[in-house]
């Protein structure tokens, strides 16, 4: 019994000491911890300021450039054609459809380019050239040479398998390859001559 | 090396400017558009090829559509419209033949269309011959219509021609021996007719697509 009570004893000073107050803060402290703080805060420049502040003396490191200038690529590639003459207004006043009807198609053709001889019987003729949808009707793309003093004009164009049509450019003026079959043109009128590429 | 002084602040500021100009002026101004030398028609070239990037049409054809029209001398407004008659074209090619045709295909397809070949042959091409270019099939196919064979007789040859696994050398063979007959007086269909059979007899027979049963023993 006497046991009992001793070991109550010692719980209850045990809960008495636990639930003893903290000492008391010491004033002088507390005052010094949040002066400092008020202080740190006031001396925390906002956005606006530290970006005045970059502007008047301008902190500038080499990646911080090179940053910049990465950022402006981007954005320029992204936003490139955006604003063009015509505009994105220009389908509505075609009348046409407005939504994409491809995907992004930039796709490039794997086709091998196939080396195609040419040859051109033009004798009086000082400047002779082909031109066609491979080389985009590029008079100065494939420039003929003359063979010997009086021979063909000759020259090399690689073209993709396929139809494709062409035409002569004799001294700035267009002329169909008599060799070859021709075509009509009805949008732009006047004939050019088909050359069919076979694959390899 | 970390900080640098406002002078080069400054010049990285100008790089940084004619970085944005010259990404957005390299994309409006292509060298092939800037050197056509007609106001008038640059701007439509402009206008037609923004159009095409808005609708993902692929520009080469286009662009070289309007380059025929200024080597050819043709006013802004025929080149207008032949961009544009040449764009629906694109478009209703890249829907027969899939999203997957190269450029070549396209404008093959995009030329077949315009002598008349029918969408549904250009349909049937792609499935015959889902995972390799068309471009020469379509080709030649083209060129018979525009001689004058019917586009039913001239699809269904072609069609016949690749179902054997005819190669394009064998198909422009055809192509040529046909327009020497016709220019010898012979009927184009009669031309093809000839030529295509020909062709045909050297081909081996199409082998029975695997339905999934065993061979019977």
């Amino acid at each position: 019994m006497i046991d009992d009570l001793t070991e109550q004893d010692e719980l209850i000073e045990r809960v008495a000491r636990a639930l003893k107050p903290l000492p008391p803060l010491n004033a002088r402290a507390t005052a010094g911890i949040l002066a400092a703080v008020r202080t740190r805060s006031a001396q925390t420049p906002s956005a606006w300021s530290r970006a005045v502040e970059w502007l008047r003396q301008p902190n500038f490191s080499v990646a911080t450039a090179g940053m910049l200038a990465a950022a402006a690529l981007a954005i320029g590639f992204v936003t490139r054609g955006a604003i063009t003459p015509a505009g994105p207004a220009a389908l509505a006043t075609e009348g046409n459809v407005s939504a994409p009807v491809m995907p992004a198609a930039n796709t490039p053709s794997a086709v091998r380019e196939i080396p195609v001889p040419i040859t051109f019987d033009a004798a009086g003729a000082s400047n002779v050239s082909i031109v066609g949808d491979f080389n985009d009707w590029n008079s100065a793309a494939a420039p003929l040479k003359r063979f010997g003093a009086n021979g063909p004009w000759t020259t090399t164009v690689k073209v993709t398998p396929g139809r494709h049509l062409y035409a002569f450019m004799v001294d700035g003026k267009l002329v169909v390859d008599p060799r070859a079959p021709s075509t009509r043109d009805l949008d732009y009128g006047g004939e050019a001559s088909v050359m069919m590429v076979p694959t390899p | 090396m970390k900080f640098l002084n406002a002078r080069s602040a400054a010049v990285a500021t100008a790089a940084m400017l004619v970085s944005i100009y010259g990404a957005t002026a390299a994309a409006q101004q292509d060298p092939q558009v800037t050197a056509i030398r007609d106001e008038a028609t640059r701007t439509v070239v402009m206008e037609q090829l923004s159009i095409a990037r808005d609708r993902g049409i692929p520009r080469e054809p286009l662009l070289s559509r309007a380059l025929e029209g200024v080597a050819k001398n043709a006013s802004s407004s025929t080149i207008r419209s032949a961009m544009a008659a040449l764009q629906k074209r694109l478009t209703r090619a890249h829907d027969l033949l899939g999203a997957s045709s190269t450029v070549d295909e396209l404008s093959a397809g995009a030329d077949a269309l315009s002598v008349g070949v029918p969408d549904k042959t250009l349909k049937a091409m792609r499935e015959a011959a889902p995972r390799r270019s068309i471009a020469v099939e379509l080709g030649v196919l083209t060129e018979l219509v525009a001689r004058h064979v019917s586009p039913k007789k001239a699809s269904q040859m072609i069609l016949d021609l690749m179902a054997r696994g005819a190669t394009g050398a064998q198909l422009t063979a055809l192509n040529a021996a046909v327009q020497s007959d016709v220019a010898a007086g012979l009927t184009p269909e009669a031309a093809l007719e000839r030529h295509g059979r020909g062709i045909l007899s050297l081909l081996p027979l199409p082998t029975p697509a695997f339905n999934g049963n065993p061979r019977p023993r």
